[in-house]
């Protein structure tokens, strides 16, 4: 999901176990003249390199001077394909209390807590999803042709004397499809899935002979026994349900002989016979399994690995002569799951398919089919489809195995047993342009920088907010590469890279203080345009949030006019395509506070006092996404 | 954009509502404001499309119509909810027993209804998100913490459970905020900075 501009990513430090790029160190460390070849070779930019480089050595200078480098070996960027899986927006970050790192949805493990229908939003109990699979159990449907939700409806909706007035029927309020359309009503507007899987697993008519009954018997215990047919559409009544073979009617569609489940569920247990039949060893794993498709075919194939392979003179030598394992069997008749196409299906299928008043909407899309049992092919045999349940989960560290993340069972409930997000930790990033620039002297309302076009080699304020959610104050030293990476150099300043942020106290506090202190002083200095960002002081402050500000020489795109050479379309296209244009800015966090030890530290220590203050720190990269930059000027 | 009115755009009213002086609001008495609300210009709220006692009456002759004395509520804002350009809100209808009648939309607190969004929800809970040029179709539940990303169409009746993020047309659930939403400050949780910068000078 890519957001508007501004945003701020950041970046887990999970993925720093990097492939390492000695050039890629090289460049933000050391020169740049050895950098700027290497960019060359990256993109497409020639002189540009060569001209600033001069500029950008100072620069770089500079930076070494503020205290950038923290030991940190490499300039993080936010272009790398692999910074695709570690940049994450703060929100969805977690903390763990006893690795004392962020984790991101890749260093956790997930354990259901329970599942819930999204539409009813009813909890089902596990043993449930167990049985009969992760769908709701009562009316809630999806629309087959559209996956809207359906709603329960009756047909006699004119007046309105007494409530139960059948029959019912299910309609899609996005596309108007209802079960009319393949001919389906209910007697009740209740338990509908029973009432539908009856008449889809009855789909053979009247002559149900014995042996498929006993297949779907399974299928029938499900089943409510009040619920009593509903009207079939009247084709599959008049079908002559031959027993063998299911050859096609008039309207050419090959009627299965047991519904589909009934059919699953008959393989099933037939391939569960064949298995313990054949097979010759109990305990062998793979044959209480559907492991292969016989255990035969795969003692032949270990026999044959084992007297090829040159190991076995030395274990045992010679292989043991083998009774030759039984057969396994397909299945044979139809009560065994069997059905056998019949030959004219495919033709009048596609005869239907040609057919007039089939046509191109008489045929169900690929879309519609996958979640449609295999024969489905026209939008009349379509089947409503029981919602998917959704899960609540619980979440781990994948290293030390505490819970992250637990919310409450209910699914109605929005609250947390356990909640360890990053935002209470680490602090949470703003960014927002500096209402600019104070020389064109524009008063009263600011006018709204576009930030999808920010022009080329002017200069930007952008101001960043971190704000603390702890309750100890924390130093902050801020770093950024001078250039950003990629093949657009923009230049940053980071103008105070090193401050404080108080502490989450309470609020109260500050109310008692002087609440209205800070809006006041911003709104003089974005008014005004007599603050002026200095370097090296913190450009505001409130009681836990500090704001600082970055200057952004957003640079030239290659091939644009700014650079001097023909702006040609294709190029500028390609720019796009790849989002060089994007003004990204990779931000090293590095943060210090003074924590309370934590209470096996205190036990361990007992000689130190119990309000002892451990020094912690933190460091993470984070990616500012400031705007896009212009094509020309 | 005409010149700005010397008044300023915003009227704000003892609970700190902010509504901007070209929205367009329909039924007032109908309508509850939580308080620090904003509607920003040529948002439309209809209010006038309430339930009618009468034929809420007239229909069930074993009720002696005990809201006629009570205006009936059409539609009810929570706090810090914002209302964004040319948004419409309409109280969700439904044809039950042969009567078309209206229901009561209810938005709860810290909600987002972004530009030229449609929404006819019976429904939106805390911190939900409608994105822009969504649709929020009658009677349709979006639970607290919800996103309806821009342009999406939520179908009528439908329910997006806490946390779920939908897009697309008709709307799906495609995906999951993080834990963190809603935190003050961060994603989901700007909506105090969003009444804030509202109609400042």
């Amino acid at each position: 999901m890519s957001r508007p501009f501004p945003y701020t990513y950041i970046s887990c430090p999970c993925a720093d176990t990097p492939v390492p790029n000695p050039a890629r160190k090289r460049r933000s460390r050391e020169s740049p003249q050895k950098s700027t070849p290497e960019r060359d070779t990256e993109g497409n930019e020639d002189q540009n390199g060569t001209k600033q480089s001069d500029v950008k050595e100072k620069e770089e200078e500079e930076k070494e001077e503020e205290g950038e480098g923290e030991g940190e070996e490499q300039t993080f960027d936010p272009r790398s394909p692999r910074s695709n899986f570690s940049l994450y927006p703060p929100e969805q970050l977690l903390y763990c209390e006893d690795c004392h790192q962020i984790k991101c949805p890749r260093c956790i493990t997930e354990e259901v807590v329970s599942w819930y229908c999204p539409n009813c939003l009813f909890e089902t109990p596990s043993s449930m999803v167990r049985s009969d699979g992760n769908r709701c159990g009562r009316n809630c449907f999806n629309c087959p042709v559209c996956t809207a939700p359906l709603a329960v409806s009756s047909i006699e909706n004119v007046t309105g004397n007494g409530s139960g007035q059948g029959p019912w029927v299910l309609s899609c309020g996005y596309c108007l499809w209802t079960t009319l359309d393949i001919g389906i009503k209910f007697d009740k507007p209740t338990n509908i899935r029973s009432q539908l899987q009856k008449m889809t697993d009855s789909t053979t008519g009247p002559a149900f002979d014995a042996r498929s009954r006993q297949g779907s018997r399974a299928f029938g215990d499900l089943k409510s026994p009040l619920a009593n047919f509903a009207s079939i559409d009247e084709q599959s009544n008049t079908r002559e349900p031959d027993a063998e073979q299911s050859t096609s009617q008039e309207d050419a569609t090959p009627t299965p002989h047991l519904g589909v489940e009934a059919r699953f569920a008959a393989l099933k247990s037939f391939y569960r016979t064949q298995l313990s039949e054949t097979s010759n060893s109990p305990s062998d794993p793979l044959s209480s399994e559907f492991g292969f498709s016989s255990p035969g075919a795969l003692n032949r194939l270990m026999s044959l690995y084992a007297s090829s392979s040159r190991l076995s003179g030395l274990y045992g030598g010679a292989k043991k002569p083998k009774s030759k394992p039984p057969v396994m069997r397909e299945a044979l008749t139809a009560s065994e799951g069997l059905r056998i196409v019949p030959e004219s299906a495919d033709t009048a299928l596609i005869e239907r398919i040609a057919s007039p008043d089939c046509g191109w909407d008489g045929v169900a899309s690929i879309s519609q089919r996958t979640e449609q049992s295999p024969d489905v092919r026209f939008v009349d045999e379509l089947l409503p489809l029981p919602v998917l349940l959704r899960t609540k989960r619980a979440k781990r560290c994948k290293s030390c195995k505490h819970i992250l993340v637990k919310p409450e069972t209910k699914p109605q409930s929005t609250r947390f047993r356990i909640r360890l997000i990053a935002l209470s930790y680490i602090p949470l990033p703003t960014l927002r342009p500096l209402a600019q620039p104070p020389a064109s002297l524009i008063p009263g309302s600011a006018p709204n920088l576009d930030l999808n076009a920010l022009a080329p080699l002017r200069p930007y304020h952008v101001l960043l907010t971190l704000k603390n959610h702890m309750f100890d104050i924390v130093r902050i030293t801020l770093a950024t590469p001078s250039v950003t990476p990629g093949s657009v150099a923009s230049k940053v300043t980071v103008l105070c890279p090193q401050f404080e942020i108080g502490a989450n106290s309470d609020v109260w506090d500050e109310a008692l203080q002087n609440a209205t202190a800070p809006l006041s002083d911003r709104i003089t200095g974005m008014r005004g345009g007599e603050k002026v960002p200095e370097a090296g002081k913190v450009w505001e402050k409130g009681r836990n949030w500090t704001t600082v500000v970055l200057e952004v020489v957003p640079g030239t795109l290659p091939g644009s006019e700014a650079e001097g050479g023909q702006a040609t379309g294709s190029d500028i296209a390609a720019v796009s395509q790849k989002d060089e244009d994007v003004l990204e800015i990779p931000v090293f966090v590095h943060m210090e506070w003074d924590a309370e030890a934590q209470l096996e530290q205190q036990n361990v220590g007992k000689a130190s006092k119990p309000d002892d203050l451990v020094a912690r720190e933190l460091a993470y990269w984070m990616v500012l996404g400031v705007g896009r930059i212009q094509a020309s000027l | 954009m005409p010149p700005k009115a010397a008044k300023g755009e915003y009227i704000e009213t003892d609970t700190g509502n902010k509504i901007s002086r070209r929205s367009q609001i329909h039924g007032t008495q109908h309508i509850i404001l939580g308080g620090k609300t904003v509607i920003q210009a040529e948002a439309v709220i209809r209010g006038d499309l309430y339930r009618l006692p009468s034929t809420a009456a007239s229909t069930d002759p074993n009720n002696p119509a005990p809201q006629s004395n009570a205006p009936s509520v059409a539609i009810t804002v929570g706090r810090y909810s914002y209302i964004s350009k040319s948004a419409i809100l309409r109280p969700p209808s439904r044809l039950h027993r042969g009567v078309h009648s209206f229901y009561p939309l209810k938005i709860g607190d810290h909600v987002f209804v972004g530009e030229s969004a449609v929404v006819e929800a019976a429904s939106l809970g805390n911190h939900v998100h409608v994105g822009a040029g969504a649709t929020v179709g009658s009677m349709a539940i979006i639970k607290d913490f919800a996103v309806v990303l821009d342009g999406a169409v939520v179908p009528p009746g439908m329910v997006v459970p806490s946390w779920c993020v939908v897009g697309g047309r008709p709307a799906r659930i495609v995906g999951e905020v993080g834990e963190g939403y809603g935190v003050e400050g961060a994603e989901g949780g700007m909506a105090r900075e969003r009444y804030r910068v509202v109609g400042r000078p």
